[in-house]
């Protein structure tokens, strides 16, 4: 699911240290749909998590002259645009609704009519029930359901302490299992 | 362990999360537990679920748009943000600064007289070289004698027209009286065309303005006239007009003093000052008003205005300065003379008021 990690060589982050405009772009392309992902499943919106995911990059670039990298790269991305997204959350500052929303997340395929539809329908109770978290269990679950980090990466992310990860993650996963009982098996 | 404490740690269970002797009770419970072996499979299901959905992409020139944000604005650019505030700052600051500018500009202008004075005043008036002297005498001295009733007698006008004394206390006429005095004295001196000076026909019947400043302190302020006396509260300053004696004919050997040009400078002439006034006890006044006339011309001075009343005949005169000194000491020849009031930095034209009594 994920996509292979630009690595956090030595000269990749020197290059983005001395501002280099290609290691930047190149920093952008590799990260750009795990950045966006965790955006849209957190807003729910993709205007708004395009604006959100770019706003990251900005804060990125400017901070990377700071950058030490004792996180990864990846982790140091997720951090900023976790907290863009609670911060957004909190502050209300939700212009678009998300209602209609979940289509511009189906990628168009080749699949049959009928898959199709059982598929954007199963996508849309997902989304709604991501949606419906709470937004601290939310966060949780969309950076290791959805962006697999592990437990370790998600309490860095996060800055939370490893049991509360796991609480959250378990809480959340329930609620969404509730609520996705007309799909399972 | 509790099915309930088992059920906490499920989820770390399917991750593979727990530490190895968490996961071994763990493990034991679900061995003989049915309920949380089924939690745990519909948990499991859960999670297969969200795995199936489709990992969100970014908008098709996403790239692009980071990167050209991303990227250092031109010098210009930047120059014109440092250089012009946001709005934000910008209106407040702009509307202090307006209220700022509007509340000097108040300051300033109640701080500057000329400023409030050329405000009030109508433009042009010409000007005559006496009326400066005139404008430049004192406010102080003529002030006092216009207020100060116990100085003796005012100006008939201001006896008689009580209501008006403010305003003979004015030493500049507003906008208003000028324009009222200068369309007045026309119908006043309509009567006397033939009267050959405006300023030794006393202008009695002119407004107040016009004539109160002529009139110095007297010693006895219930000296006025018989004449106006007996005509009654009403029209006082008419009787006077009549009572008024004609001009002297020693008039015409005194030096000429430029008539007035117009009623406008009749009343201007009449403005309240006097740089000094001084009585005289003389024994014959026709005499003695012929003695003045030569020694004010001696001094190389010129009388500005005689007026005859019934106890004493008052002239107004205006003598350089250098020579004033002389000119008073010379007054000793007409009889015994006091100075009742002088201000003390003459101009370079005094304007001397005597009272020969």
């Amino acid at each position: 699911m994920r996509e292979a990690e630009a690595g956090d060589a030595p000269r990749f982050l020197d290059r983005l240290r001395a501002g280099e405009t290609a290691a930047f772009e190149e920093l952008v392309i590799t990260y750009q749909h795990r950045v966006f992902g965790v955006a849209v499943r957190m807003l729910g919106n993709a205007a708004e998590a395009q604006e959100v995911a770019q706003e990251a990059f900005l804060r990125a670039h400017r901070a990377l002259a700071d950058f030490r990298g004792d996180a990864k790269l990846s982790t140091w991305l997720y951090a900023i645009t976790s907290r863009l997204c609670l911060n957004r959350l909190a502050k209300g500052e939700r212009r678009l609704r998300r209602q209609g929303e979940e289509t511009l997340l189906r990628l168009a395929g080749g699949e049959r009519p009928d898959v199709a539809v059982e598929r954007g329908e199963l996508e849309a109770a997902l989304q709604r029930a991501i949606a419906e978290l709470p937004e601290e269990r939310r966060i949780v679950v969309v950076l290791r359901d959805l962006e697999g980090l592990s437990y370790e990466e998600i309490a860095e992310v996060l800055d939370l302490e490893l049991g509360t990860v796991r609480s959250r993650l378990h809480r959340a996963r329930a609620d969404l299992k509730d609520k996705l009982e007309r799909f399972l098996p | 362990m509790s099915c309930h404490d088992a059920r906490e740690s499920l989820s770390a269970f399917l991750d593979e999360a727990l530490a190895p002797d968490e996961r071994q009770r763990v493990a034991q419970h679900l061995e003989g537990c049915s309920e949380c072996q089924r939690e745990l499979a519909r948990l499991e299901q859960t999670v297969a679920l969200l795995h199936r959905l489709e990992p969100a992409r970014a908008p098709v020139g996403f790239v692009d748009a980071v990167t050209a944000a991303a990227r250092p604005r031109p010098w210009y650019r930047r120059v014109a943000a440092a250089v012009f505030l946001p709005f934000s700052v910008k209106l407040p600051a702009e509307a202090t600064a307006l209220v700022m500018v509007a509340l000097l500009a108040v300051y300033v202008f109640e701080r500057t007289p000329a400023l409030r004075e050329s405000a009030r005043t109508q433009p042009e008036v010409r000007e005559d070289p006496r009326e400066k002297t005139v404008r430049a005498a004192p406010r102080g001295l003529t002030d006092r004698f216009a207020r100060d009733p116990s100085s003796g007698e005012r100006s008939p006008e201001s006896k008689a027209r009580p209501l008006e004394k403010e305003q003979d206390r004015r030493e500049v006429p507003t906008t208003r009286e000028r324009i009222q005095s200068e369309t007045e004295i026309p119908k006043q001196e309509a009567p006397a065309p033939a009267a050959p000076r405006s300023d030794a026909a006393p202008p009695a019947a002119a407004p107040p303005a016009a004539t109160a400043p002529t009139a110095p302190a007297a010693p006895a302020p219930g000296a006025a006239p018989p004449a106006a006396k007996d005509e009654g509260p009403l029209d006082k300053s008419q009787a006077e007009n009549r009572q008024a004696p004609a001009p002297p004919s020693a008039e015409g050997t005194r030096p000429a003093p430029a008539a007035p040009a117009s009623p406008r400078l009749a009343a201007k002439r009449a403005a309240p000052s006097a740089d000094a006034v001084t009585g005289i006890a003389v024994r014959d006044r026709d005499a003695a008003e012929r003695d003045l006339a030569e020694l004010i011309a001696r001094v190389g001075g010129r009388e500005t205005g005689r007026r005859r009343e019934q106890d004493a005949t008052i002239v107004e005169a205006v003598v350089p300065q250098p020579r004033y000194a002389e000119f008073t000491q010379s007054l000793a020849r007409l009889g015994a003379w006091r100075v009742e009031a002088e201000r003390p930095d003459l101009p370079a034209q005094v304007h001397v008021i005597l009272r020969l009594q």
